[in-house]
């Protein structure tokens, strides 16, 4: 397990299958400490599946991922740690109903004996506050709104002390008046230094946050660059097109 | 509102508890009738304790009265043991299950008014003759149309399966151009031809007479035919020394006018046919019943218990990763569910002690067979509850660094639980009721205990009522009770 890297995150040749459906088609990404990449790219382009894969809750089929320093094919890589160096927030949130927010939040600390009970408590509710929920401590996450429960979400992936924040169109499923929450708890998580991969649909954010943007169409990452040079200059004709029909 | 639910649930907690206590009070399993070594004892079967098998239902051979087994088959064994200086331990299996466990050595010997036939002395030894017998023909009280196997043609006439009534109805059923039906009891019969399925019924002349005398609504309009003969029976070239110290009980006992005496009490004298009315009979049937509900609890607890641990085992080898923990799961709920669960319990009492040469009691074959079943349905349920809770779930927890146990345990299975609970209530109920088909194999549970008593009185319909009703209030109050504890519980 030794440090192989001074990239945060490392893609050297990634392809995955599902089945006879190759997903991804043989992708290189170097991503350094506190660079905020977003992922840009129609539907079923593979960006999902490309983030899935920098966590490994899919499979790779070929290629190597290095993330801090951790081999994720290295079969002797203790998975359930390098998982703790990366948060992840889904586009459902995916927070677990019979809980309240608190126990969301405390529930990985607690379990991985990183934090006792009570130090568990004391940072979910600091983390709470920062996203702006400190009086949803007790609430189910049926009672509150998707901005909400994406806020929560973001709070819980924080609470094992991540260095890498991954999004899957974190702002997807939510009505148009709670992006903004949810954005704004993202651009702070930036400004303080945070690496992030952000698979979003979001081009004015993407715009605005990201230090490089990556366009990616069919498995392939066609083109990418500063959110100036993609979306002030393209060069490639898919992503002229892409573009055209989403800004 | 909380309050009342609470006392509500606590009242329901009670009266459950009562019953499940009453039950259990009856539970007092019936043994072996103990015997004083007397005159002239044979010295090979002195102080041997021989399980005698007999069948359920044979008035006057074998019936219950009172809860307890009588009639003349089991006066004469009792007696010729107590002559003998040997203890009986009577097994009241039924006729066709008391010849399988014969054959099975699960008992020593059976005395079930059974016919010697050349067929059968080919795999069992019979003892001299103990009573000869004869087929006569019954019909209903009220019938004036039927007085003779010449008013037969065109009906349907009804005996026991594989009896001397079957025989001789099938050796003339040409003749007289009937159709012949085959029942398991007499009871049973008896109630085919009263309630018009068949017009007469061929039975042995000494059940019949008492059947009539019971008041069972029937009437014999023949003469009785030359039958054969009731033989004790061994298995082939097993025991030699029981029979042959039954041949010489036997034979002492015609000596000294005991046997005379056996037969008189049953035959000449029958018992007067007291009717007592719905009441009585709930009174009369109560303490049999309560006993076998208690076994059927019992059975039913055991059983839950064990299918649930299998459930769960097997559930989590069905969403497991590896090929051969699914395939593992697979084959035993398809084997499990893919069987009637009547040849499981035949499988379990009477096949697997013939395979292995390792008997089996009934509560053991009895609760394998309802917790290996219950445990197949159980495995489909934990697999469906599992494989219900959204797998975003599992990958929240995995992405946030838990192990697949913990996930399991502290993301999905809370989940999972509470889908599986109304199934795993409904199992319950499903398993409870099974148990009623371990009747057959001499299993002394609620429905079984309730056959005892018609096949004694003749009463099938009001004791099928009390036996039904019983099992409504039971399961009716598990459930809520269930209902209750799930609402608290997986709010
Ligand atoms: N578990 C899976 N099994 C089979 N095929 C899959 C699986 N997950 C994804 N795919 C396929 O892989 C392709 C890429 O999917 P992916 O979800 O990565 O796309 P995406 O770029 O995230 O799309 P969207 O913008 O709609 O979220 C799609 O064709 C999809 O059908
Ligand atoms: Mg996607």
């Amino acid at each position: 397990m030794s440090k192989i890297s001074v990239s945060k995150i490392s893609v050297r040749g990634l392809r995955k299958s599902f089945g006879s459906n190759e997903v991804l088609k043989g992708l290189d990404v170097e991503i350094i400490e506190g660079e905020v990449v977003c992922v840009i790219g129609p539907s079923g382009s593979g960006k999902s599946t490309f983030l899935r894969c920098l966590n490994k809750l899919d499979e790779l089929s070929a290629g190597t991922v290095i993330v801090d320093g951790f081999n994720l094919s290295d079969k002797t890589v203790d998975l359930n740690e390098v998982r703790q160096h990366i948060g992840m927030v889904f586009q459902h949130f995916n927070l677990f109903p019979h809980m309240t927010v608190l126990q969301n939040i405390m529930l990985a600390p607690v379990e991985l004996k990183k934090e006792s009970t009570a130090d568990a408590r004391a940072s979910a509710l600091k983390l709470l506050d920062r996203v702006g929920l400190a009086d949803k401590a007790t609430a189910r996450p049926a009672q509150l709104s998707g901005g909400q429960k994406q806020r929560v979400a973001i709070a819980r992936s924080l609470a094992v002390n991540p260095d890498i924040m991954l999004f899957d169109e974190a702002t997807s499923a939510l009505d148009p008046e709670m992006v903004g929450e949810v954005l704004q708890v993202i651009r702070d998580l930036a400004a303080e230094g945070m690496t992030m991969v952000v698979v979003t649909h979001e081009m004015g954010f993407a715009r605005e946050v990201a230090d490089r943007v990556i366009f990616m169409a069919d498995g392939v990452i066609v083109e990418e660059g500063t959110p100036a040079e993609l979306f002030g200059n393209p060069q490639q004709p898919r992503t002229q097109d892409f573009l055209s029909k989403v800004l | 509102m909380r309050k009342i639910t609470k006392f509500r649930a606590a009242k329901l907690t009670v009266a459950v508890t009562a019953l499940l206590a009453l039950a259990g009070g009856f539970v007092g399993i019936s043994a072996a009738a103990a015997s004083q070594p007397q005159a002239k004892p044979n010295t090979e079967v002195t102080g041997e304790t021989y399980v005698i098998g007999t069948d359920t239902t044979f008035a006057p051979f074998e019936y219950r009265k009172d809860g307890e087994l009588t009639g003349i088959d089991m006066d004469l064994i009792r007696d010729i043991a107590k002559n003998q200086g040997f203890t009986v331990e009577i097994k009241s299996l039924g006729f066709d299950a008391a010849l399988q466990a014969l054959q099975s050595n699960q008992v020593d010997g059976v005395i079930a008014g059974m016919s010697i036939t050349d067929e059968r002395g080919l795999i069992f030894d019979f003892s001299d003759p103990y009573f000869d017998s004869g087929v006569q023909m019954a019909v209903a009280e009220d019938n004036t149309k039927i007085s003779g196997y010449a008013d037969l043609a065109g009906e349907n006439v009804v005996a026991k399966r594989g009896s001397e009534g079957e025989t001789f109805a099938n050796s003339i059923k040409d003749e007289y151009g009937f159709t012949v039906k085959a029942l398991a009891d007499s009871a049973t019969m008896y109630d085919d031809v009263k309630a018009g399925n068949s017009v007469a019924v061929f039975d042995d002349y000494p059940v019949l007479a008492y059947g009539i005398n019971q008041n069972n609504g029937l009437k014999s309009v023949t003469e009785k035919e030359q039958g054969s003969s009731y033989g004790f029976a061994v298995n082939k070239g097993q025991n030699p020394e029981l029979l042959a110290a039954f041949n010489t009980g036997l034979a002492e006992l015609k000596t000294s006018g005991e046997y005379q005496d056996i037969l008189d009490t049953y035959l000449e004298q029958p018992a007067p046919a007291a009717s007592s009315g719905f009441f009585g009979l709930l009174s009369d049937s109560l303490p049999a019943l309560m006993k076998g509900l208690g076994l059927t609890l019992l059975a039913t607890a055991l059983s839950i218990v064990i299918a649930l641990v299998l459930g769960v085992l097997f559930g989590f080898f069905k969403v497991s990763e590896s090929r051969v923990l699914r395939g593992i799961a697979s084959v035993y709920v398809s084997i499990f569910r893919g069987t009637p669960l009547l040849v499981q319990a035949f499988f379990f009492y009477f096949g697997l002690p013939q395979l292995t040469g390792q008997s089996i009691d009934v509560l053991t074959a009895g609760v394998l067979t309802l917790s290996l079943n219950a445990g197949a349905y159980m495995t489909e349920i934990v697999r469906g509850g599992i494989q219900s809770v959204d797998p975003g779930q599992t990958e929240a927890g995995r992405s946030l660094g838990l192990g697949y146990v913990t996930t399991m345990r502290r993301v999905v299975l809370p989940q999972a639980v509470k889908i599986m609970t109304p199934s795993f209530i409904n199992q319950f109920v499903m398993t409870l009721k099974d148990t009623s088909l371990l009747a057959v194999i001499g299993f002394a549970e609620l429905t079984y205990q309730g056959q005892q008593i018609y096949a004694a009185n003749f009463r099938t319909g009001e004791t099928l009522l009390i036996v039904a009703a019983l099992y409504f209030i039971v399961i009716n109050l598990l459930t809520m009770l269930s209902n209750k504890l799930d609402k608290r519980f997986n709010k």
